[in-house]
Protein backbone atom coordinates (compact mmCIF):
# COMPACT_ATOMS: atom_id res chain seq x y z
CA UNK A 1 0.00 0.00 0.00
CA UNK A 2 2.82 2.71 0.59
CA UNK A 3 5.15 1.51 -2.21
CA UNK A 4 0.95 1.79 -3.98
CA UNK A 5 0.85 5.53 -2.68
CA UNK A 6 4.32 6.80 -3.18
CA UNK A 7 4.13 5.72 -7.53
CA UNK A 8 1.15 8.07 -7.10
CA UNK A 9 2.99 10.58 -5.85
CA UNK A 10 4.27 13.42 -7.96
CA UNK A 11 6.20 16.24 -6.86
CA UNK A 12 3.55 18.46 -7.03
CA UNK A 13 1.46 16.45 -4.23
CA UNK A 14 4.44 16.56 -2.62
CA UNK A 15 4.60 20.25 -1.77
CA UNK A 16 0.98 20.39 -1.22
CA UNK A 17 1.48 17.75 1.35
CA UNK A 18 4.54 19.96 3.03
CA UNK A 19 2.56 23.13 2.97
CA UNK A 20 -0.15 21.51 4.84
CA UNK A 21 2.16 20.05 7.05
CA UNK A 22 4.23 23.21 7.90
CA UNK A 23 0.70 25.09 8.20
CA UNK A 24 -0.69 22.36 10.74
CA UNK A 25 2.50 22.45 12.74
CA UNK A 26 2.62 26.39 12.60
CA UNK A 27 -1.14 26.43 14.03
CA UNK A 28 -0.03 23.79 16.88
CA UNK A 29 2.67 25.94 18.02
CA UNK A 30 0.81 29.05 17.90
CA UNK A 31 -2.13 27.34 20.62
CA UNK A 32 0.63 25.55 22.55
CA UNK A 33 3.30 27.80 22.55
CA UNK A 34 3.05 30.46 25.71
CA UNK A 35 6.59 32.33 24.48
CA UNK A 36 5.10 35.49 22.58
CA UNK A 37 8.73 35.12 20.47
CA UNK A 38 7.99 31.22 20.17
CA UNK A 39 4.36 31.93 18.94
CA UNK A 40 6.24 34.66 16.01
CA UNK A 41 7.89 31.72 14.95
CA UNK A 42 4.99 29.56 14.51
CA UNK A 43 3.14 32.81 12.43
CA UNK A 44 6.66 32.69 10.14
CA UNK A 45 6.04 28.98 9.31
CA UNK A 46 2.76 29.60 8.62
CA UNK A 47 3.49 32.31 6.24
CA UNK A 48 6.39 29.93 4.86
CA UNK A 49 3.90 27.26 4.36
CA UNK A 50 1.40 29.82 2.79
CA UNK A 51 4.35 30.87 -0.08
CA UNK A 52 5.27 27.49 -0.53
CA UNK A 53 1.44 26.61 -1.90
CA UNK A 54 2.40 30.05 -4.15
CA UNK A 55 5.30 28.84 -5.65
CA UNK A 56 4.09 25.54 -6.55
CA UNK A 57 0.56 27.67 -7.80
CA UNK A 58 3.08 29.10 -9.92
CA UNK A 59 4.87 26.50 -11.12
CA UNK A 60 1.97 24.37 -12.03
CA UNK A 61 0.28 27.06 -14.13
CA UNK A 62 2.96 28.66 -15.74
CA UNK A 63 2.31 32.23 -14.21
CA UNK A 64 5.33 34.46 -12.58
CA UNK A 65 2.33 35.95 -10.58
CA UNK A 66 2.58 33.61 -8.21
CA UNK A 67 6.44 33.76 -7.16
CA UNK A 68 6.24 37.95 -7.27
CA UNK A 69 3.15 37.61 -4.57
CA UNK A 70 5.42 35.01 -2.36
CA UNK A 71 7.60 38.08 -2.34
CA UNK A 72 5.05 40.05 -1.34
CA UNK A 73 4.54 37.60 1.44
CA UNK A 74 7.99 37.70 2.06
CA UNK A 75 8.12 41.68 2.63
CA UNK A 76 4.93 41.01 4.74
CA UNK A 77 6.77 38.44 6.88
CA UNK A 78 9.96 40.91 7.54
CA UNK A 79 7.18 43.72 8.65
CA UNK A 80 4.87 41.34 10.75
CA UNK A 81 8.52 39.74 12.56
CA UNK A 82 9.86 43.88 13.10
CA UNK A 83 6.37 44.76 14.97
CA UNK A 84 6.22 41.73 16.71
CA UNK A 85 9.45 41.39 18.02
CA UNK A 86 9.41 45.08 19.44
CA UNK A 87 6.05 44.10 20.78
CA UNK A 88 7.79 41.38 22.49
CA UNK A 89 10.58 42.82 23.92
CA UNK A 90 8.54 46.17 25.38
CA UNK A 91 6.65 43.22 27.25
CA UNK A 92 9.81 41.61 28.19
CA UNK A 93 10.78 44.96 30.24
CA UNK A 94 7.89 44.91 32.74
CA UNK A 95 7.18 40.94 32.44
CA UNK A 96 10.57 38.53 32.89
CA UNK A 97 8.44 36.03 32.55
CA UNK A 98 6.26 36.44 29.76
CA UNK A 99 3.59 34.39 29.32
CA UNK A 100 1.14 34.84 25.94
CA UNK A 101 -1.53 33.59 27.96
CA UNK A 102 -1.74 36.37 31.45
CA UNK A 103 -4.01 38.59 31.61
CA UNK A 104 -3.76 41.64 28.89
CA UNK A 105 -2.25 44.64 29.04
CA UNK A 106 -1.80 45.88 25.88
CA UNK A 107 -3.78 48.95 25.25
CA UNK A 108 -4.33 51.91 23.09
CA UNK B 1 8.58 8.44 -9.08
CA UNK B 2 11.41 10.32 -10.53
CA UNK B 3 14.71 12.44 -9.53
CA UNK B 4 13.03 15.68 -9.02
CA UNK B 5 10.75 13.78 -6.73
CA UNK B 6 13.60 13.29 -4.64
CA UNK B 7 15.28 16.19 -5.20
CA UNK B 8 11.97 17.96 -3.63
CA UNK B 9 11.50 15.14 -0.85
CA UNK B 10 15.02 16.25 0.69
CA UNK B 11 14.43 19.95 1.41
CA UNK B 12 10.52 19.09 2.22
CA UNK B 13 11.49 16.26 4.36
CA UNK B 14 14.15 18.65 6.02
CA UNK B 15 11.83 21.82 6.49
CA UNK B 16 8.91 19.65 8.33
CA UNK B 17 11.35 17.89 10.59
CA UNK B 18 13.07 21.60 11.64
CA UNK B 19 9.24 22.68 12.34
CA UNK B 20 8.14 20.05 14.43
CA UNK B 21 11.36 20.00 16.62
CA UNK B 22 10.67 23.82 16.65
CA UNK B 23 7.68 22.59 18.41
CA UNK B 24 9.13 20.55 20.92
CA UNK B 25 12.44 22.98 21.62
CA UNK B 26 11.85 24.73 25.25
CA UNK B 27 15.12 27.28 24.06
CA UNK B 28 14.36 29.46 22.32
CA UNK B 29 17.83 29.98 20.90
CA UNK B 30 17.79 26.15 19.84
CA UNK B 31 14.32 27.44 18.34
CA UNK B 32 15.70 30.09 15.94
CA UNK B 33 18.63 28.22 15.34
CA UNK B 34 15.76 25.67 13.71
CA UNK B 35 13.90 28.43 12.18
CA UNK B 36 16.96 28.94 10.29
CA UNK B 37 17.74 25.19 8.96
CA UNK B 38 13.96 25.96 8.18
CA UNK B 39 14.29 28.35 6.31
CA UNK B 40 17.52 27.84 4.20
CA UNK B 41 15.28 24.25 3.27
CA UNK B 42 12.31 25.75 2.29
CA UNK B 43 14.38 28.17 0.00
CA UNK B 44 15.78 25.22 -1.61
CA UNK B 45 12.57 23.54 -2.16
CA UNK B 46 11.84 27.05 -3.61
CA UNK B 47 14.79 26.43 -5.88
CA UNK B 48 13.87 22.99 -7.27
CA UNK B 49 10.79 24.32 -7.82
CA UNK B 50 12.69 26.39 -10.28
CA UNK B 51 11.52 29.88 -8.63
CA UNK B 52 15.54 31.21 -8.79
CA UNK B 53 14.82 34.35 -7.77
CA UNK B 54 12.66 33.86 -4.86
CA UNK B 55 15.13 30.82 -3.06
CA UNK B 56 17.76 34.22 -2.89
CA UNK B 57 15.39 36.74 -1.73
CA UNK B 58 14.69 33.71 0.78
CA UNK B 59 18.23 32.90 2.00
CA UNK B 60 18.43 36.87 1.92
CA UNK B 61 15.47 38.01 3.50
CA UNK B 62 14.37 35.68 5.48
CA UNK B 63 17.93 33.60 6.81
CA UNK B 64 19.77 36.57 6.62
CA UNK B 65 17.66 39.52 7.94
CA UNK B 66 14.13 37.79 10.21
CA UNK B 67 16.09 34.83 11.67
CA UNK B 68 19.07 37.08 13.07
CA UNK B 69 16.47 39.84 14.20
CA UNK B 70 15.05 36.71 16.12
CA UNK B 71 18.14 35.65 17.68
CA UNK B 72 19.06 39.01 18.62
CA UNK B 73 15.90 39.28 20.42
CA UNK B 74 16.65 36.39 21.75
CA UNK B 75 19.48 37.81 22.97
CA UNK B 76 18.20 40.57 24.51
CA UNK B 77 16.21 38.65 26.56
CA UNK B 78 16.24 38.55 30.42
CA UNK B 79 17.85 34.17 30.65
CA UNK B 80 17.34 33.74 26.75
CA UNK B 81 13.40 34.01 26.78
CA UNK B 82 12.61 31.16 28.87
CA UNK B 83 9.01 29.43 28.62
CA UNK B 84 6.81 28.87 31.35
CA UNK B 85 5.80 25.19 31.44
CA UNK B 86 3.21 24.23 29.36
CA UNK B 87 1.05 22.26 30.55
CA UNK B 88 0.16 18.55 29.46
CA UNK B 89 -3.62 19.25 28.67
CA UNK B 90 -2.71 22.60 26.45
CA UNK B 91 -0.02 20.38 24.56
CA UNK B 92 -3.09 17.65 23.86
CA UNK B 93 -5.79 20.49 22.80
CA UNK B 94 -2.96 22.45 20.49
CA UNK B 95 -2.24 18.93 18.95
CA UNK B 96 -5.87 17.65 18.56
CA UNK B 97 -6.24 21.63 16.96
CA UNK B 98 -2.95 20.77 14.70
CA UNK B 99 -4.38 17.44 13.80
CA UNK B 100 -7.94 18.72 13.01
CA UNK B 101 -6.66 21.33 10.44
CA UNK B 102 -4.27 19.44 8.60
CA UNK B 103 -7.51 17.37 8.16
CA UNK B 104 -9.57 20.00 7.14
CA UNK B 105 -6.59 21.02 4.64
CA UNK B 106 -5.79 17.63 3.17
CA UNK B 107 -9.72 17.20 2.60
CA UNK B 108 -10.05 20.43 1.00
CA UNK B 109 -6.59 19.83 -1.41
CA UNK B 110 -8.64 16.42 -2.22
CA UNK B 111 -11.62 17.90 -3.47
CA UNK B 112 -9.11 20.68 -5.23
CA UNK B 113 -7.27 18.16 -6.87
CA UNK B 114 -9.83 15.75 -8.39
CA UNK B 115 -11.30 18.46 -9.70
CA UNK B 116 -7.92 19.44 -11.65
CA UNK B 117 -6.76 18.58 -15.02
CA UNK B 118 -3.39 17.26 -14.86
CA UNK B 119 -0.49 19.75 -14.81
CA UNK B 120 0.75 21.28 -17.99
CA UNK B 121 4.57 20.02 -18.77
CA UNK B 122 6.43 23.33 -17.14
CA UNK B 123 8.07 25.65 -19.21
CA UNK B 124 9.67 27.32 -16.37
CA UNK B 125 8.56 30.58 -17.02
CA UNK B 126 9.44 31.87 -13.56
CA UNK B 127 12.58 33.94 -14.82
CA UNK B 128 13.34 37.89 -12.24
CA UNK B 129 11.91 39.33 -16.14
CA UNK B 130 8.36 37.19 -15.70
CA UNK B 131 8.25 37.93 -11.88
CA UNK B 132 9.22 41.86 -12.63
CA UNK B 133 6.60 42.04 -15.53
CA UNK B 134 4.17 41.12 -13.02
CA UNK B 135 5.26 42.72 -10.13
CA UNK B 136 4.94 45.98 -11.75
CA UNK B 137 2.49 44.98 -13.94
CA UNK B 138 -0.91 43.81 -12.57
CA UNK B 139 0.39 43.90 -9.27
CA UNK B 140 1.83 47.15 -9.14
CA UNK B 141 -0.99 49.03 -6.52
CA UNK B 142 0.19 45.79 -3.67
CA UNK B 143 3.77 46.21 -4.50
CA UNK B 144 3.45 49.90 -3.69
CA UNK B 145 1.76 49.23 -0.49
CA UNK B 146 4.46 47.00 0.72
CA UNK B 147 5.88 50.31 1.12
CA UNK B 148 3.77 52.16 3.36
CA UNK B 149 3.53 48.55 5.17
CA UNK B 150 7.27 48.88 5.96
CA UNK B 151 7.27 52.58 6.68
CA UNK B 152 4.51 51.56 8.92
CA UNK B 153 6.29 48.85 10.86
CA UNK B 154 9.66 50.78 11.46
CA UNK B 155 7.63 53.54 13.04
CA UNK B 156 5.56 51.10 14.56
CA UNK B 157 8.74 49.24 16.15
CA UNK B 158 10.02 52.48 17.22
CA UNK B 159 6.95 53.56 18.86
CA UNK B 160 6.70 50.42 20.84
CA UNK B 161 10.63 50.64 22.00
CA UNK B 162 10.43 54.13 23.21
CA UNK B 163 6.98 53.57 25.54
CA UNK B 164 8.65 50.68 26.79
CA UNK B 165 11.48 52.81 27.69
CA UNK B 166 9.64 55.28 29.28
CA UNK B 167 8.55 52.14 32.01
CA UNK B 168 4.99 52.11 30.80
CA UNK B 169 3.77 49.19 29.59
CA UNK B 170 3.03 48.31 26.20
Amino acid sequence: MIAAAAASLSPETLVLATSALLFALGVTGLLVRRNPIAVLMSVELMLNAGNLLLVLGARVHDRAGGVSAALLVLVLGAAEAVVGLALALAYYRTHPNADVDSRGEVRG
Amino acid sequence: MNDRFFALLVPCVIAVVSAASMLITRRLVRCAALLLVHSLSIAAAYFMLSADFLAMGQVIVYSGAIVVLFLFVVLLLPDGGREVPVPRSRALVGLIAGTSMLLAIGMAMRSVLAAAEPPAPPTADLSVLAIARELFGSQLVPFELTALLLLIAIIGAVTLWHRGERGEAA
